[in-house]
Order: structure tokens, then C-alpha cells, then sequence
């Protein structure tokens, strides 16, 4: 596809198009783009749908590729994309899940009303910040022996219920209960674990963050009460993912998909997109790796929220409790039943959004679905949302990840100074912690898409309802 | 495909011989694009490093250096090269905080690279840049010079 070509896109809903797979060379399915005339005009102008038709080509892919409306340019597949490979014949590709394995957010609702901030605001978000390590810190609290962190690998949240760091409601409200049982840690290299092993616990850099939000609107009254949440709460956000472990998983099992695709006579439009078959010993060698990587990041989250609850606890003693309302990953590639067939789910910044009728939903959450959560940025609305039954079909079970990027970060510099952005914040009520002026500004407001129109192309396309709107008031940055 | 690259920023350039090596930083909507120019594959990859350091904060030269020691990355070919020698800096600033800065090559062949470096031991781990990417990677020769790209993920 030229970078230059005109897309012929057929508009199936004011809210959905399709490239059919005439639109490129070995397009075996179609692709199609969650998003309205904006969010369409928008992925124009990067390589998002280019990414996604070479998705598109890849062996075994299953009914269609998706583009959820936040999407924009990634590498190998947008992020923002979804495929599903059959188990029989398709391939698992570590560049479909990405670099952060079982990247993620969480949110937890407190007791807390906004009154209740006034004069705690500020201290609460400094001890937060200093509490939980960010940027290229570690936690030196918590130091991985190797027994300790191959049962962080091989259980995931379930080994911290034995720390006390998690409890039973905890991971009955996580993805997954927060450990996939087909985890392999001897499959994760040396060099994975020794990137890994004092990141327990520790934010990242990035677009990862902690924030606190106000509950500022129900949108969904039956659906907000099943998840627990009321209007003018104070409510937590947590965003991160398997840090430097998960990254070397990747860049380790890209490295040997290389290696195995002439074998296997794969050949592929981007490197990026290396893969091997489902079902060869490469493919179940990389899948129990990155679950071991997603089983890290979700027990990364579950430290975090741990360490959040007691800066809460010391603030407000126990009025500050915090309930666990949802933990969703957006790099994931899951073995899935849709329609009979077993799939593999590539999700590349992208979320899964089961309805009320699918086993995985939380038994709390059957009258509603899953919760799913769209984060805006830092000084826009966050949505909480629900999985529709719908959205099995539409889109293998999948809504969007957030807002989505609308600058690079070099644009977002050029275009407003991080000391811009943090006065911007602070003008809005915001108390923000972020070391450095350079990546508040490439994370500001301004390079992103505008969450409302996003989380609306959602709603309408039917992936998941509207539930409930944030808004930031505190924003620790990775 | 062709791509027109946007440049960004320009890196600093070295006090090696004519052509010098030089590198800027291109147009990416998450993530970032280095683009590298240099006569030979060991100053290509020396200038590549350079780049990434420039990425992690460090910019030279620095006074209080670590040790020199020896790093060799192999791979299929040049471009396959570039990649693992990027990941190998990237674990290594991960993992022991320290960042090169200053290197002697040598041994630069198309599927072996070695170098001798010396860096910086930081007090907190460069987190900036999580991996070098297969994605819009190319190693190309033009009229005698090496231009090689690569996307870096933030």
C-alpha cells in the first residue's frame, strides 16, 4: 500500500468501515475500522491502517482484523488492533501483544466523597508518589529471590493473597483472576528475570500513571450500582504493565520467530509481525512466556493498588478503604472460544469487553458485563464502561484502550512546553507529580484524540455502554 | 515503501573523519524514530548507541566513566545487527544502569559486530526506551554512506 493511496472504504455504519481484501497483496480477511468520519480522517494521517492490513496477511487469521476508534500508528500491528488466529492453522505473534505484556489498568472506588479531599489533596498525592516507585526506580521493598519470582511467574496475583498483598475479592475482580494457568516460567530467559526482579511494585515510564479521580457522573444507574460505584466518589486509576520482564520477553521471542519462520515458509509484509504457528513448540514456548509476563504484570498492578490503599489508609484511616472494581489487560494474546472455534485474541492496545452472559464475567457483574475502562489523559475524563454480548461478534469481545494518541511526542513538545501542560493542570484543579517537564509534555492533553468522541463510537458501535465519567484531580506520572 | 523522514532533532555530531556520522530523530506517533548516517557499520552502530544514550538523558562527554568492557552482538545480517545490539544497550542500561559513551570497534562484520566501550553508571535505570522494533527497519547504502532506521519503542 502506498503511503500516498486513497483507501476505498465501505461504510457499513456511521460508526464501522471495512478495506475488503482487495485493498492489499495477501489480505486474506478484511479489515475493519471501529471509528467515525474525525477518528477515520485522523488514521489517515499516520500508518495505523497500513499496519493493519499487514495484519491482515497473516496465516490462520479468522473473520477480520479490527482497528478500535483510539487507534493510531504502533509497530507491526497498530495499537489499537485486533486479530484472531485459529488454533489449528494460525500463528501467535509476540509483535501483536507488543513490548509491555498484559499492559493494564485497574480501578479501585474508595468510601471517600470529594469533600473529604479538601485539605488531604495534595499530601495524598505527594505520599503517593513517593510511595510508589516510578520512572526507572525500583521497589525497594520488594526484591525478588528467584523461588519468589518464579511463583510471581507461575501464579500471578494468586501468590500475593499468600504475601497479604491481595485478597480473594481482589482476584475475583482481576482478568483472568490475575494468573493464566497456562504459564511456563521456565519459558522467560535470564535476562527477562534479571530486568525484572526488583520491578514488583514500580510504575514505569511512559504513558503509565496513578491517578485519583472524582466519580463526576453516572451514566448507567444499574450498571454503576453492580460495579460499586456512586456519583462523587473518590475513586483510584492504575495504568502499568510487566515492565523490563515483559519488555525482554518480547524482544527475546521476536528475536526467535525470526529463526523458525523459513521452517515454517512464513513470510510477512513487516518484520515486526514475526510469528510461528500456534501449535508449534515455538508458539507454545512464546505463549507460556508471555503468560508468565502477563502473571507479572498483573501482580505489578496488584503490589501498586496494595501500596495505594496504605497512603490511604495512613490519610484517612479506614474510611479510606479501597474496593477493587476491575483489573483489564490491553497486550494480551488469549486462546479464546468464539463461535465454536478456539481462537488466539491478539489484543494490541486493546481491551476485552465480555457481556453479561460470558463465564468470565465476574459473577458480581452478570447483570451488568465486564467493566471496561477508558482513560482519557491527565487533565481530560476517564469512562468506565460494561461488556456487551454484542461485542463477540463485533469484535471477538473487544472495546479500545483509552483516548489514543493524536501527536507524536516530538509534535507534542513542538506544541506546548511540559511547564505549559503542568500550569494547564494545576489551572484545572489538578495536582500533578512528574519529574520531567519533557514527558508531561509529550503525554499532555493536546496528543491525545478527544476521549468523549472515542468512548462514544464504543457506545454506539454497541462494545460496551457508557457507565460512568471520571475526572483527575491527582496524577502521578510515570 | 518509501517514507519521507521528518527531522526532528539532530544528534551531536562526532570528531571522527569526514563523512562524520550523524543521526537524527524522525516523526512516530507513540513511539521514536532514529534515523543513522555514517561512512561504515561500526561508526553507524557506534553513532546509533550515541543516540539511544541521548535518549536514556545521558549526553557526553562525562568525567566519571566505568570501566571499559567488551560487548559483541551477532544476527543474519546488518540490519538484524542494529537490532541486537540496541536491545543488548538496553538491557544492559535496565539491568546495571550503565549507559556506554565511549567505544573502539573492533570487529564490524554484516553478522558479528564487537566493541570495546566505556560509560556512565547511573543512579536510577534509563526506562525511557523499552526495545528497538523489527518495524520500518532498513539498512541502506547510498553513495557510500550507510543510512539505517529503526523504531524504538517509548
Amino acid at each position: 500500500m502506498s503511503e500516498t493511496a486513497v483507501l476505498q472504504a465501505e461504510v457499513l455504519a456511521p460508526w464501522l468501515r471495512e478495506l475488503p481484501v482487495s485493498t492489499a497483496p495477501g489480505m486474506r480477511v478484511p479489515a475493519r475500522i471501529f471509528a467515525d468520519d474525525v477518528l477515520w480522517e485522523r488514521m489517515q494521517g499516520d500508518r495505523s491502517l497500513e499496519q493493519l492490513l499487514n495484519v491482515a496477511t497473516l496465516p490462520g487469521v479468522e473473520e477480520a482484523v479490527y482497528a478500535m476508534p483510539d487507534a493510531h500508528e504502533g509497530y507491526g500491528f497498530p495499537v489499537g488492533g485486533v486479530a484472531a488466529m485459529r488454533e489449528e492453522d494460525g500463528v501467535v505473534s509476540p509483535g501483536g501483544v507488543g513490548y509491555d505484556i498484559n499492559c493494564g489498568v485497574r480501578l479501585l472506588v474508595s468510601r471517600l466523597c470529594e469533600p473529604d479531599l479538601h485539605g488531604h489533596l495534595e499530601p495524598l498525592v505527594h505520599d503517593l508518589s513517593r510511595s510508589i516507585p516510578s520512572g526507572g526506580y525500583a521497589n525497594p521493598k520488594l526484591r525478588l529471590g528467584a523461588a519468589d519470582l518464579d511463583r510471581v511467574l507461575r501464579e500471578g496475583c494468586r501468590y500475593l493473597v499468600e504475601r497479604g498483598l491481595a485478597t480473594a475479592d481482589d482476584l475475583e475482580h482481576t482478568e483472568s483472576a490475575g494468573s493464566l494457568a497456562e504459564a511456563r516460567p521456565e519459558e522467560v530467559s535470564g535476562k527477562a528475570r534479571e530486568r525484572g526482579h526488583d520491578q514488583l511494585g514500580t510504575l514505569g515510564s511512559g504513558n503509565h500513571f496513578v491517578e485519583v479521580e472524582i466519580v463526576e457522573e453516572i451514566l448507567d444507574s444499574a450498571a454503576a450500582a453492580a460495579f460499586g460505584i456512586s456519583q462523587g466518589r473518590v475513586a483510584v486509576l492504575i495504568h502499568t504493565g510487566s515492565r523490563g520482564l515483559g519488555h525482554q520477553v518480547c524482544t527475546d521471542y521476536v528475536r526467535l520467530m525470526h529463526t523458525v519462520m523459513p521452517r515454517y515458509g512464513i513470510t510477512l509484509p513487516d518484520p515486526q509481525l514475526a510469528c510461528a504457528p500456534i501449535r508449534s513448540p515455538e508458539g507454545q514456548r512464546y505463549l507460556g512466556a508471555m503468560s508468565a509476563a502477563a502473571n507479572f504484570a498483573w501482580a505489578n498492578r496488584q503490589v501498586i493498588a496494595a501500596e495505594v490503599r496504605e497512603v490511604f489508609r495512613r490519610a484517612f484511616g479506614d474510611a479510606g478503604q479501597l474496593r477493587l472494581v476491575y483489573d483489564v489487560a490491553h497486550n494480551t494474546a488469549k486462546l479464546e472460544e468464539h463461535g465454536g472455534r478456539r481462537l488466539c485474541v491478539h489484543r494490541k492496545g486493546a481491551t476485552r469487553a465480555f457481556g453479561p452472559s460470558h463465564p468470565e464475567t465476574p459473577r458480581a457483574y452478570r447483570s451488568a458485563g465486564q467493566p471496561v475502562f477508558i482513560p482519557g489523559s491527565m487533565g481530560t475524563r476517564s469512562y468506565v464502561l460494561a461488556g456487551t454480548d454484542a461485542a463477540l461478534t463485533a469484535s471477538f469481545g473487544t472495546a479500545c484502550h483509552g483516548a489514543g494518541r493524536a501527536l507524536s511526542r516530538h509534535a507534542a513538545k513542538r506544541a506546548q512546553p511540559g511547564s505549559a501542560v503542568r500550569q494547564q493542570l494545576e489551572a484545572l484543579g489538578i495536582v500533578v507529580r512528574c519529574p520531567s517537564n519533557a514527558e508531561l509534555a509529550e503525554e499532555g492533553p493536546h496528543a491525545y484524540k478527544d476521549v468523549d468522541r472515542v468512548v462514544s463510537v464504543v457506545h454506539d458501535a454497541g462494545l460496551a455502554r457508557r457507565v460512568a465519567r471520571l475526572r483527575p484531580v491527582g496524577v502521578i506520572k510515570g | 515503501m518509501a517514507r519521507k523522514i521528518v527531522p526532528v532533532t539532530r544528534g551531536r555530531m562526532t570528531m571522527s573523519a569526514c563523512p562524520v556520522p550523524e543521526h537524527e530523530f524522525g516523526e512516530h506517533r507513540g513511539e521514536e524514530r532514529l534515523i543513522v548516517r555514517a561512512a561504515t557499520l561500526g561508526d553507524a552502530l557506534v553513532e546509533a548507541a550515541q543516540a539511544l544514550a541521548e535518549l536514556q538523558g545521558v549526553h557526553g562527554p562525562v568525567a566519571d566513566q566505568s570501566p571499559w568492557r567488551t560487548i559483541e552482538v551477532t544476527a543474519a545480517d546488518r540490519a538484524g545487527l542494529l537490532i541486537e545490539w540496541l536491545n543488548e544497550l538496553i538491557f544492559l542500561a535496565e539491568s546495571e544502569h550503565w549507559v556506554p559513551m565511549n567505544f573502539m570497534v573492533e570487529a564490524a562484520l554484516p553478522t558479528r559486530f564487537r566493541a570495546r566501550a566505556q560509560g556512565v553508571v547511573l543512579p536510577v535505570a534509563p526506562s525511557r526506551i523499552k526495545a528497538a522494533t523489527w518495524h520500518g527497519l532498513r539498512f541502506d547504502s547510498h553513495n557510500g554512506m550507510l543510512e539505517a532506521e529503526v523504531v524504538l519503542d517509548v
